[in-house]
């Protein structure tokens, strides 16, 4: 974890500014980093924002911390899912890995994003909902959050993680097109029960022609279409045609 | 990770940003990847792709492109910027013909980015859509900083560091272009598009 030398900080407060969530305060005339909130993003170190070089590296202690670090850091890969970023694959290799097939909606839920992060906590509740909705939450093999999900069919996590702050971490699975509505419903319910934010990506696979219809049910729910989209344009092999 | 995907901000202003990708599959086709990674920067340079980078490295605003490329494993993962659909069209067109075997993937507007695929002969197999932000908004910053920060999707710029910048060019210490560099640093990826940044400090500074 990153950590500021009191022996060193001459109190300028520059850091404050580079903090993605706010975790450095002033403390007397010196600044410190709320370990509580600060998710080892390492853009403190990695941007050497510090004039002083003040802010130091700590061992990161234990499993979770190294979780923390790893989904918090886009630069390191994820030990089981070996990538990199939050460690999934979501739509990026779907041409080839058929992760999402016909017929499915791959959920894909950035707790945390944009910006604000994510005590593990809430993106319980949300991976609670969704189970409970019908979606079948994804294995450790492709999604780094299921490696504290001791159960997937309930969604719930490892207790001794819940309170860990992360920049992001995605609660991922699937469901049947006819099950979205449902989920959907979930979402909109328990949006309204955690104190962060999530960013919500629906994974289609398209038909020969390139369209999906399963987003009608948008409509019915007061959620506006879709304007932004991730299109995996069909280019890797082997093709999976599922 | 979704992170190209959930931009926010002006439609128009989105309308000219792109993010195209290559991927490795895990098991299947991630072995020596440089020679094609290598290729893909080809036709990206050749189109005109105003960032790109690794992030196992950085991005081009901040490293040479030869000292990127030389440090390309099997681990890296190459994309870029676009601030135009026919760039999209162009180099997808270019990719299609080298039969590389990369998953690709192009995010944006999709009334920009569909329209790109089918002028280029491509039938997208998969989108992830965007169904935007759920939760407590009230707790993210205001619009304009979020245009920003969401242009580098792991978060990596904080939002006091973007109003820093615009205090800046404010007071004419830089200029709007110059600020959109030193965010497009601090976003290892490569997919920062500087160029959209730079309009909308201007709009939104009285420099």
């Amino acid at each position: 974890m990153a950590a500021i030398n009191p022996e060193k900080c001459v109190g300028c407060k520059i850091c404050q500014i580079y903090c993605t969530v706010d975790a450095i305060y002033a403390q007397g005339n010196k600044c410190a980093i709320d370990q509580d909130r600060c998710t080892e993003c390492y853009v403190c170190l990695r941007q050497k924002v510090c004039p002083r070089n003040a802010i130091e590296p700590v061992a990161l202690d234990g499993f979770y911390k190294q979780f923390q670090h790893v989904m918090s850091d886009p630069v390191e890969n994820h030990g089981v899912t070996g990538v990199t970023g939050r460690g999934t694959e979501e739509v990026k290799t779907n041409d080839v890995s058929g992760r999402v097939k016909r017929g499915q909606v791959g959920i894909c839920i950035d707790m945390g994003r944009p910006g604000y992060g994510v005590y593990l906590r809430d993106a319980e509740k949300v991976a609670m909902a969704c189970a409970a909705a019908g979606v079948r939450l994804a294995p450790a093999e492709h999604t780094p959050l299921a490696a504290l999900m001791p159960d997937r069919t309930t969604g719930k996590l490892a207790e001794e993680c819940l309170h860990y702050h992360l920049l992001s971490v995605i609660v991922e699975g699937t469901c049947r097109e006819d099950q979205l509505a449902g989920v959907l419903k979930a979402l909109q319910q328990v949006e309204k029960e955690i104190d962060t934010v999530f960013s919500l990506g629906l994974i289609l696979r398209m038909d020969e022609k390139g369209k999906n219809p399963t987003l009608a049910c948008l409509d019915e729910l007061g959620i506006p279409q879709p304007h932004r989209g991730k299109v995996n344009v069909g280019l890797g092999r082997p093709l999976c045609l599922e | 990770m979704t992170h190209s995907l959930h931009r926010s901000g002006d439609i128009e202003s989105q309308k000219k940003d792109f993010n195209w990708f290559m991927y490795q599959t895990k098991g299947i086709n991630d072995v020596n990847i440089r020679d094609k990674a290598l290729e893909f920067i080809a036709a990206a340079e050749a189109v005109g792709s105003e960032n790109w980078g690794d992030v196992k490295t950085g991005p081009i605003t901040r490293y040479s492109s030869e000292a990127i490329k030389a440090k390309i494993t099997d681990k890296s993962r190459i994309r870029g910027v676009f601030t135009k659909r026919e760039q999209v069209r162009q180099f997808l067109t270019r990719i299609k013909e080298r039969e590389l075997g990369m998953s690709v993937v192009i995010t944006g507007v999709l009334d920009e980015v569909l329209p790109a695929c089918e002028e280029a002969g491509v039938i997208p197999h998969s989108i992830n859509y965007s169904l935007g932000v759920w939760g407590k908004k009230d707790k993210l910053p205001d619009e304009t900083t979020l245009s920003i920060t969401t242009m580098c999707g792991h978060h990596m710029i904080p939002p006091k560091f973007v109003r820093h910048i615009m205090r800046q060019v404010e007071k004419g210490r830089m200029t709007p272009e110059d600020g959109a560099i030193q965010l497009a640093n601090f976003c290892y990826c490569g997919i920062f598009n500087q160029v959209r940044c730079a309009e909308i400090i201007t709009a939104h500074t009285k420099a």
